[in-house]
């Protein structure tokens, strides 16, 4: 019951491997029993911060007046995107897979930084969302 | 490699049976076991020395939890929770076990969905259209093409969109409130207008997707949702979750 698929709509299946979207969830819910320890968990709010889209930032900004700039409203009277904005939505009904698309973008980014890139076995799988990684995380880094 | 101590996944009826090749953390995995104390008991296993938020310790816990609330409810722990040894869980047990069977029978059936709405990046034509000072902005910065102007343009946008899209989850909220049992706010994840938490009957789950859905078709140039469930009800152990309790 809990495989079951919602292709093409919000519903994200928990068991398809994407922490993103359940992260705070294992980390900061759950019963806490005080007589018990919890292991340190050195580097998560580093990681907290750096898995996730900033979209106050000035590369945000910039990217939003280029699409901006870029909007011909009179012949275009549909839809039009913010290219590369979350991954880069084309269409209204893509956007959310795009969405949800970017999100594992950022799991990857989560992936490394949580295991420090020691996880050979899903190496395959991250690699085409290395690129957004690579580009993304030193300006975050550079603003702490 | 096994460190000392016990790690602990969760705490479930004594009846509970694990489900068949249930993988525990650590590298080699750690076989989970039952502990059963008295009518509760709490699903443990070895805990690796070198215990981290490892993706695929986050991941095996993560699953494990979801594998055993298939099969009746769970109380799951916070990731990471170890116990010096088994005593000192069966000590835990032994202490709260009615506190525990109270809470079990309360999350009987039950799971959590896990709304966080965004703003949508499709619905900037409209917003331009419908935004008088975007559209002055965006004439400012085409008639003087430059940084500033285009800061102020992108900044413009960026709230607008995030204004829009935080009144849609406002709405989305009110909608599904009553098919929820209980809410329960989740933490402010940045890029995220709303996070939200709903603990959910198992039987109304496929309903409570539609409404979902149908939102999302409605209104999804306005504001992008990520639904994630079922879940295990990690936002829902605590007594103040009790408290939120709907009612009617």
């Amino acid at each position: 019951m809990t495989t079951t698929r919602y292709a093409d709509e919000v519903v994200c299946r928990p068991r398809s491997g994407n922490l993103y979207d359940v992260l705070e969830l294992i980390l900061d819910r759950g019963m806490v029993i005080d007589v018990f320890v919890r292991v340190s968990l050195v580097g998560i709010e580093i990681l907290k911060i750096d898995a996730r889209i900033v979209v106050a930032s000035v590369d945000t900004y910039l990217r939003f007046a280029e699409a901006c700039n870029r909007l011909d409203l009179e012949a275009d009277t549909r839809s039009t995107t913010v290219p590369e904005m979350f991954g880069g939505a084309a269409a209204r009904s893509l956007g959310k897979r795009k969405v949800k698309k970017s999100a594992e973008t950022l799991g990857g980014t989560l992936r490394k930084a949580v295991t420090g890139g020691e996880d050979e076995e899903e190496e395959e799988e991250t690699r085409p969302r290395r690129r957004t990684t690579a580009r993304t995380s030193p300006r975050r880094r550079s603003k702490e | 490699m096994t460190g000392r101590g016990i790690y602990i996944y969760g705490f479930v009826r004594a009846a509970h049976r694990l489900p068949a090749d249930s993988v525990g953390v650590g590298a080699p995995a750690c076989v989970p076991r039952i502990l059963r104390q008295g009518s509760v008991a709490a699903v443990v296993s070895g805990a690796p020395a070198d215990l981290r938020a490892r993706r695929r310790d986050l991941l095996a816990h993560q699953n494990l939890l979801l594998g055993l609330s298939d099969a009746g409810p769970l109380l799951p722990m916070r990731f990471g929770t170890v116990a010096s040894d088994e005593d000192a869980v069966r000590r835990e047990l032994a202490v709260r076990e009615a506190g525990l069977l109270e809470t079990l029978d309360r999350l009987a059936g039950m799971i959590e969905a896990n709304l966080k709405a965004m703003p949508s990046g499709d619905g900037l034509a409209r917003l331009v259209r419908e935004d008088a000072r975007i559209r002055r902005l965006r004439d400012d910065a085409r008639r003087r093409p430059g940084y500033e102007a285009d800061i102020r343009l992108g900044e413009a946008v960026a709230r607008a969109l995030s204004q829009r899209a935080a009144g849609q989850a406002r709405r989305v909220l009110a909608e599904l409130t009553p098919h929820a049992v209980a809410t329960c706010p989740g933490a402010d994840v940045p890029g995220c207008v709303m996070n939200v938490s709903f603990l959910v009957g198992r039987e109304g789950y496929s309903s409570f997707v539609s409404v979902v859905n149908r939102f999302a078709d409605r209104c999804g140039d306005l504001v992008d949702l990520r639904l994630t469930g079922p879940l295990p009800c990690y936002s829902f152990v605590a007594p103040e979750a009790h408290m939120a309790r709907v009612d009617g």
